[in-house]
This record gives structure tokens, sequence and C-alpha cells, in this order.
């Protein structure tokens, strides 16, 4: 075993950015560490363990970012709420918050926030209490790049934000940074590849088997023996494609869960016992405006007394966000009208023009907080745990446990520092906070761009937005073939040449997928002009039939359909309606209910 | 108007000895309204249509279907001798005996009942080379698209884009732009040039949403070209909706109905017949009392029907009482349900979830069906009929508001003379036809 080790480590020797192919001893099927979730914990340590030069693989049953961190409020926050409690939290926060400035600046923006404070018996005293608190936040903004905190008495809060109604005695601003959770686990997951890893998606993982050899385990035991095996490997992973059904089984001398709220189910895959992975799936809901209704993040109560908020994104507005224990299907995750309701009441309390915008959409996930039983949800730990299963029989076995996007660096960075010394006897110190994601290098002017290469400066800045440097390529894919040039989302300006290029080169493989990785067909229309056509592009990079583009442009459509619903009122109810009624007239109500006209016996 | 001034009016008319004919006043200028006035009109009334805007026939695709289209079963059924009459009189729709197929800006070949004569029936030429005229217009690409419509069909480059602000254009404005005779003449010219490039023999050519907005220019171009050509069944809005306007207009003038452009708000019994209260008062003037009235208002599309639960979820505050979540925008003694029953309050003051009504959630849900309940013909009451997508339970397809409309029309007309003739002081007089 230590010869092993020796050797992995001595391998590992030149840096890991030089090519890893030649470096790799190791036959094709074997990898270093298996990463079962493609959320921002598994492809955030997937992508650190792959910079300190060992070989990877990343399992995710659906897409990238499907779950929590796809679905979040989108913000690498500095820890306000540790800040009493846990100053160091907050100091780690903020410190981390700089280094994905850092390593990804072109996907981070600012959101400055406004909290208004209500007038009341305590409302000063309750202003002088939060001034304070931020003053002591203050502290560490220098470690985000950080507007220090202001104080605003009445009158200048509805100077800067005059859509605010209910007497306040002032309100105070803090300044956070938004960012796109979808793309930031696509981007770790692609830097993971780009140094040797892998990664399946939409591969569910059946069987973590441990692999026994003579003189260890069960006594003449053969169950999952591979004659094959070296002593570097402990473990088979057997995993299904579920569009194609291919089985792919790959030897892995470390398996890491992290699948987030799906990590009790990982878990018994692997055997283990289901109560050390426990979480407590909390459903967060955001509902999103059609558009900018303000500039600032706006705070307020909602009914219950949680604070919730409003806060502009691009050309839309985000309300978020509720917190509820959640005992449905985690591949089926959708807001209700209830929810929807809870979350505008509470914030046209404050901000009453919520009410005049129209929902575009919602869109729902479930944190997978640490477990605890007798607590309500918001009193819950966002804090994150390893669990070491070599306790159970399972050495080189780990659960990552809670955890958030904003803190996912750090959490990968304490996995990785185990697994790397523990299990591999190396000892590369992380790199993922200096290292810059892919397109995270030197970030092009994207009205520069827009005047070479004849775009709108909106479709140049979102681009740019999305992909950093990495929009020079898809620019060079566009000027090669005009095209590729065409705005296909006319909503969310996204050329066709992104869309091939997340089909080449982020993984995608849907229109949904595109979808999460360019906002292709989540602006106002809701995907009526473009999953069509997007569907069809996807299916021509991916050498598949037009009609296959069609059946996932469809099932986008009807999942859009699904997450907009609960959030009609009375004046979109009739856009709404004009859209349903267009998308089965043009597709084929047969079609969209899952039953194919052209195999159905029918009108000729 | 009081009761004694209608009955008063009445026995002038039959005083006067001038030929009697029954008024009807059809509120909603949608195909199931404009078939309606059309079919009254016909039939002998003297027909007065209010005409409140555009609706969900200004917004049809140029697809004519009885049945959605991909419902296995639905089949090309006979239409009725007066419907014909009324698609002929309209002019710019084309039915098929045997089905047409309709090529979409989605990709796909689909079957049809008709269309809007504006669009390319490729069924007659199943075994042609179809040319996929590749332009830059948007929500075109002809590669794609021929692609995904299959084997017979080839993008075929031709520049019939002409000005610079016409790749970005909507597809009613740059249709609008070849109803000039010239413009029309330079884009023949142009795919004349295309075909004698191209390699292959083409049998047809299909265009994104262009040919003409005051009336299908598809013949015309097809006769300058030599091959057959048409448009693609493209989104909502487009030019075959426009056409259908234009074809309303000019059926209805010569039709001799009368067109008031206002908004309906309420409808009233006036004794045994009945009065249309508009919201424009210059308009209600030339409204009179009409001996039936039709209800074409349109569903949630058209704006005939609303979704107001009692409380908007956009709201704060709770509403003083519950109430069904959809109604009539049209207050008028109907009732609104859905599968045949009148809409049940909800036990809740925020109303019927959407998740509950609506479409993908739930197939048939009050979403999709509710509407003003109605017997045979769209009666309502004596005299009040509603026709279209304002009925409930109804297929919303454009035939078959088409179907009611027509059937309403004339069922409307035939009621007011068989009520005229059990009237003790005014029976026996005929009606003239026009």
């Amino acid at each position: 075993m230590a010869g092993v080790a020796e050797e992995s480590l001595v391998s590992v020797a030149p840096p890991p950015t030089s090519m890893a192919v030649a470096r790799d001893p190791l036959p094709a099927d074997v990898v270093d560490v298996a990463v079962v979730g493609g959320g921002i914990n598994g492809t955030g340590v997937a992508r650190d363990l792959a910079l300190r030069g060992l070989r990877v693989a990343i399992f995710e049953r659906n897409d990238l970012a499907f779950g929590a961190s796809g679905n979040s409020s989108g913000m690498i926050h500095g820890g306000v709420r540790y800040l009493s409690k846990a100053p160091h939290v907050t100091e780690t926060s903020c410190r981390d918050s700089g280094y994905i400035q850092r390593i990804a600046p072109h996907l981070l923006f600012r959101i400055p926030f406004l909290m208004p404070v209500r007038s009341g018996p305590k409302g000063r005293v309750a202003l002088e209490l939060i001034d304070a608190y931020f003053r002591a936040y203050d502290d560490y903004q220098p470690l985000k790049r950080g507007q220090l905190h202001c104080r605003l008495d009445p009158a200048a809060l509805a100077a800067l934000e005059p859509g605010l109604v209910g007497a306040v005695v002032g309100g105070i601003t803090f300044d956070e940074w938004g960012v796109d959770g979808a793309r930031l686990c696509v981007l770790n997951a692609v830097d993971a590849i780009e140094h040797g890893g892998r990664a399946y998606v939409h591969t569910t993982v059946e069987s973590i088997q441990r692999i026994r050899r003579a003189g260890e385990g069960t006594p003449g035991g053969t169950d999952g023996a591979e004659p094959t095996a070296t002593a570097r490997d402990r473990y088979v992973v057997s995993a299904r494609d579920r569009a194609t059904g291919e089985e792919i089984r790959l030897r892995a001398r470390v398996v890491v869960n992290a699948t987030g709220a799906w990590s009790p189910v990982t878990a018994a895959l692997g055997g283990l016992p289901q109560a050390r992975v426990r979480v407590r799936p909390g459903k967060g809901i955001h509902v999103v405006l059609d558009r900018r209704i303000t500039n600032y993040g706006i705070l307020s109560e909602a009914i219950d007394g949680r604070q919730i908020f409003v806060y502009p994104w691009q050309n839309v507005s985000v309300l978020g966000t509720t917190d509820d224990d959640y005992y449905g299907d985690l591949d089926g995750v959708r807001a209700t009208s209830e929810e929807v309701r809870y979350l505008v009441q509470g914030v046209a309390r404050v901000f009453p023009s919520v009410r005049a915008a129209r929902a575009i959409g919602t869109y729902a996930g479930v944190r997978p907080t640490l477990y605890a039983f007798g607590k309500n949800e918001d009193a819950l730990s966002r804090e994150h745990e390893i669990v070491d299963h070599g306790a159970e029989g399972a050495p080189g076995v780990y659960s990552m446990i809670g955890g958030k996007l904003a803190s996912y660096r750090l959490f990968a960075q304490e996995l990785s520092d185990v697994v790397a010394e523990r299990d591999f006897d190396l000892h590369v110190p992380c790199a993922t906070h200096s290292r810059p994601l892919p397109g995270g290098d030197r970030v092009p002017d994207a009205l520069a761009l827009a005047e070479r290469h004849a775009l709108t400066p909106v479709a140049a800045r979102r681009l740019v937005y999305r992909h950093g440097s990495r929009a020079l390529p898809i620019l060079e894919r566009a000027a090669r073939s005009p095209a590729e040039a065409e705005v296909i989302c006319p909503c969310e300006p996204v050329l066709e040449a992104e869309v091939r290029f997340t089909v080449a080169a982020e993984l995608a493989r849907t229109v949904e997928d595109v979808a999460r990785r360019t906002r292709l067909g989540l602006g106002a229309c809701g995907g009526m002009r473009c999953a069509i056509r997007c569907g069809h592009v996807v299916a021509e990079e991916r050498g598949l039939s037009p009609r296959a583009g069609l059946a996932m442009a469809t099932d986008f459509l009807v999942s859009q359909a699904k997450a907009r619903l609960p959030a009609v009122g009375p004046a979109q109810a009739r856009q709404e309606a004009l859209a349903l009624a267009q998308l089965r007239s043009s597709l084929g109500q047969a079609r969209l209910s899952g039953r194919d006209p052209a195999e159905a016996p029918g009108r000729t | 108007m009081t009761g004694a001034d209608v009955s008063g009016d009445r026995l002038a008319g039959a005083r006067s000895g001038s030929p009697w004919r029954p008024v009807v006043v059809v509120v909603g200028a949608g195909i199931a309204g404009a078939g309606a006035a059309l079919a009254a009109a016909r039939s002998g009334g003297a027909v007065t249509l209010v005409d409140g805007g555009a609706g969900a026939s200004t917004l049809s695709t140029g697809a004519v279907d009885r049945a959605p289209w991909d419902e296995p079963g639905g089949g090309p059924a006979p239409i009725p001798a007066p419907v014909l009459e009324v698609l002929t009189a309209l002019g710019s729709h084309v039915l098929s005996e045997s089905g047409a197929r309709l090529l979409t800006t989605a990709g796909i070949e689909r079957p049809a009942d008709g269309h809007d004569a504006g669009l390319l029936d490729v069924r007659p030429r199943t075994r042609d080379l179809v040319g996929v005229v590749a332009c830059r217009r948007p929500c075109w690409n002809a590669v794609s698209l021929a692609r995904a419509w299959g084997a017979a069909r080839r993008p075929l480059e031709a520049m019939i884009v002409r000005h610079v602000d016409e790749p970005w254009l909507p597809d009613a404005d740059f249709a609008a732009r070849h109803d000039d005779e010239g413009r029309l003449g330079w884009l023949a010219e142009r795919l004349r040039e295309a075909l004698a490039r191209a390699g292959e023999t083409f049998g047809a050519l299909v265009l994104p949403p262009s040919l003409g907005i005051e009336r299908s220019r598809a013949d015309r171009l097809s006769r300058l070209v030599g091959v057959p050509c048409g448009e693609a069944v493209g989104a909502p809005g487009g030019p075959p909706g426009l056409r259908f306007e234009r074809a309303r207009d000019r059926a209805l003038t010569s039709a001799g109905v009368a067109r008031v452009v206002g908004r309906a708000t309420e409808i009233v019994p006036a004794g045994e017949r009945w009065r249309v209260i508009l919201d424009d008062p210059e308009a209600a003037a030339h409204v009179g009392v009409a001996d039936a009235v039709i209800v074409a208002t349109g569903g949630l599309v058209g704006g005939g029907l609303e979704y107001s639960p009692a409380e908007s979820m956009m709201a704060s505050a709770l509403p003083p009482f519950a109430r069904p979540s959809f109604r009539a925008t049209l207050a008028l003694p109907a009732t609104v349900g859905v599968h045949g029953r009148p809409l049940d309050l909800p036990s809740t003051l925020f109303g019927a979830t959407p998740e509950s009504i609506a479409w993908p959630f739930v197939a048939d849900g009050a979403m999709d069906r509710a509407g003003l309940l109605a017997g045979t013909d769209g009666v309502v009451r004596p005299g009040l009929f509603v026709a279209g997508e304002a009925m409930a339970d109804r297929r919303r397809t454009w035939l078959d508001a088409l179907l009611t409309g027509v059937a309403a029309g004339s069922a409307a007309v035939r009621a007011a003379i068989s009520a005229r003739a059990a009237d003790p002081w005014l029976g026996g007089a005929s009606p003239s036809r026009s």
C-alpha cells in the first residue's frame, strides 16, 4: 500500500497542469477519486483534487447544478449572520468571497442591499443595534472588496428606493456579491476535466462495492472481487447513463458522496448506514419577475417573521426564499402557488410594486442542511461536515454533508486536504483559491468585443459575464461559421455558437442543460421563441435526429410551463393561456403529453 | 329605452309594411363572431357587429383544425353547407377534403383540415423536392428546418431580404411589404434566379411568414415564379391573423353587416328582446335593441373570460369574499361553467390554485375549458346565444369556433322569426331575404 502511495506521489510531482494523460499510469477504468454528485460540493472537491494531481471522475444523476447549487439565491455572502456567535466564520467567509472574486471575476456582481427598519416602539433601538452590528461587519469588508455599510434616515431611504412603503425609522445598506451558482458548478467541473478528470452527467450511480482481496475482507468471500484490481483501488463504482442505458464501471481508491439532499440515498448504494449522513432537506423557492423592479436588494419580513428579499438579477428580479421541510421526490422539486403567495405577500408589504410585475417563472431546490430533530428550519445549522466512513468499514469513503454555495471552496479544500494526505500521502497545497476558474483569467472588455464582432452590447456583456475569457473561442466559432452568429434566444441574447459551446465543452446534453448554463429560454417568453431551435442545435451538435431535438425542447417547454403556472396571476393568465395554446398547436398536444403522434395511429 | 318603446318599434315596423328583418347584434369580431354575423345576414337578419379589437383569431397561425391536430381519431368530418358558404365569402382560407399537410417553423410537418391561403400545403407534392428558402429572418433557419422537415426538403439560398431592417422586422411587417406588386415581382425574380442556379428541380418553395397581409400573395407569387410557393406556419401574431382580419372586413362589408367599434360591457333584457350596453356612448348610439344577441367574445386568450381568483395572489390583504376563479368579462345572464356544470365556489379566499386547473398539471381543466354554459346552437336564453371560445367545453380551434359561430348565427335568425310568428300581434309577417 505504501509503495503504491509513494508511486503516486512521485508520479504527480510535475505540475498538474502539464499533460495529465502523459503522466498517468492508471488503466482507463481506474481513477483515484470517484465523486458522486455534480453540485457545488462535488465539482468543487473534484476540481481541488484534480489541481493536486489526482485523477477524478464526477458522476451526476441529472445535470450539473441540478439540485440546490443551481437553484439557490446565488450569493457569495460574507456570513454576516454568524458575526455575533462565530466571528471566525464571518472572517473565513469574507476571505473566501475575496478568493472567489479572484478566481472568477467575471461571474460575480455586486448587490447593494437595503434593510428598512420599521417604526414602532423599538424601531429606533433596532436601528441602533443593526447599525452597530453592521459597523462590526465593516471590519471584514476589505477582505471581499465590499463597501462599508451606510445608515440612512427615512428621507435618504426614500430617495434611494421610492417604491418602499410603510413608516420607517431609517435603514441601513450593506453590500454582498451575487453569482450564477449553476455556472460556478460547471466551471469547477470543466476545470477538473481540464486537469485530467472526467465527468459523467445524466448518469446515476447504482452501486459502490468494496473490492475484497485475498487476505482481507470476508473470509473466502469473492463478492465484488475484481481480478484486475491493483492494490491502489478499493471500490468499484457502477453507474448507468439514464438516457442511453449504457453501464459505466470505474475502480477508485476514494469515493466522495457529495449528493446533497440525495446523500442518504447514495450512502445506501454503498451499503453504509444512512443515519450517518442524515440531512434535514429544506425546500427553498424563488420567484422570478420579468423586470428589474429595483436596483437594490431589499430585505423584508414574511408573515412568520422570516427574513425574505427581492433583488435584481440582470434584467429580472428575484424573490426569495422559503425554507420548509421537504419529503417529496428530489428529482422533481417544484414551487407551489402557496409558496409563491407567501413570498409575494411578504415582499409586497414593504415593496408593493412586486404585485405589478409579471412573474415569469419560479425555481426550487432542496438544501441539505445538517440533521437535527425539534428545531425549526431557520434555526438549523448551515455549517458543513465531513463524514469519514472508515469507521463503518469503508476506508476512503467520505460524505460531504451540509454546506452552502458561499463556502463551497473551503469545504472542498477541507475534504481534499484529508483525502490527499490520508489516502494518497500527497502533500500538495490547495490551489483553488489562486488558480483562476476557466474564463477567469484576463476577462475581456465586453464593449470592445461587441464592436469587433457586431454584437449588441447586451449580448456581449452577457457572454462575457457567463464565459469570461472563454467568450473569445465562442466568438471565434461564430466568426468561422456565420450561422452560429445567430442569436437564437432573443430574450436572453444567446448565440447559436454559445449553445454549441455548452454542448461541446460544458457537458450540456439537453435544452434544459443549455438553459441552466446560458439562461436561454428563461426570459420573458419562457422559451417559446428559442427552445425548439435550441433543441435542433443540441441534437445536431450531439449527432442526434431532429426529432430527438424536438423531444428535448418539448420536455423543457413543459417543465417551464409547470414552473411558471404557480406564479400566474390574473393579468398573466391570459398571456399564459396564449403561450400554452401556441405551444400545443405548434407541437401537438399528444406530443407534449408524452405520446408522439407520429407513432400513434391517428389521422393521415 | 323602455319596454313600451320597444313594442312600439316593432309595431311601427309591422304597420309600415316594410319587410321585417330580425335585428341581430353580434359581440366579438373573431372568427366565431364573423361567422355568426355572416350566417345571420345570409339568413335574413339585419346584423350589427360590435368589434372590441384583436383577439385569438388575430393571433391565429393559419392552420385550420376542427379538433387539435394530433388527437387520434380526429379525422376530417363533413362541413355543413352554411359553413362552406361563409368560408367562401371570407375567401381567405382553403379547406382540404383529404386533409392538408403544413410545415411549421417548429420543424414539424403536421396535418390540418385546411389552411390560410398563404400557407403551403405540401400534401399534393409528397414526391416533389420542396425548397426551403434560406434567408435572414427571425426564427427561420432553413438548413435546420429542412433537416427537421425530412428528406425531400432542401434549403435554397435566395436573397429575398431587401432592406437593412428586414432581418429583424416582425413577420407581419415583413409580409406587408409584399402587398406591393413591385416588391412581389422583385421577390419572384430572386426566387426564379435561385431556382435557375440550383442544380435540382424543386416542386414547391416554402418561405417564412411573409406573403402579404391585405390578402395572401401566395397564388400570385406562384404564378410569377412558376412553382407553388407558400408560407410555413409561424408564431401567433403573424400574417395569417392579419389576413383574416382584412378578409373578414371585406366579407362583412359586402354582406351589409354594420360594424361598431367599441367594447360591450353588459347585455340586459329589454322586454323579450336584448340590449347591448357599450362603454362608449357614441358607439352605443349605433347599437339598438336586438331580437337576438350572439356573444362571441372569446375565451381566456381572446379576453371574453378572465381568470380572477378572489385574491389575486399579488395582493397583501385578504379579499372580502370568495368567488369562482373565472368570470366572463361581459356582464350577462349566463353562467360560467366547465364540464357542463357551473363553476364551484372554491373553499379558499385565495382562489383555486393554478396547479389544480391548468394544463400541463391537469388535462382539460378549467383554464382550458371554462366558458359560458349553453345548449344546442349556443342558446343560453331565448334570443341570447354564445359562440366560439366563449362557450364552455369546446375544442379551442379555429374551425370549431367558425362552426359554432355559423350555427348560432343561423339559429338566432330562425328563433327570431319563429318568435315573431308565435306573437299574436305580429304573427304571419314573413321576413325578407337580403
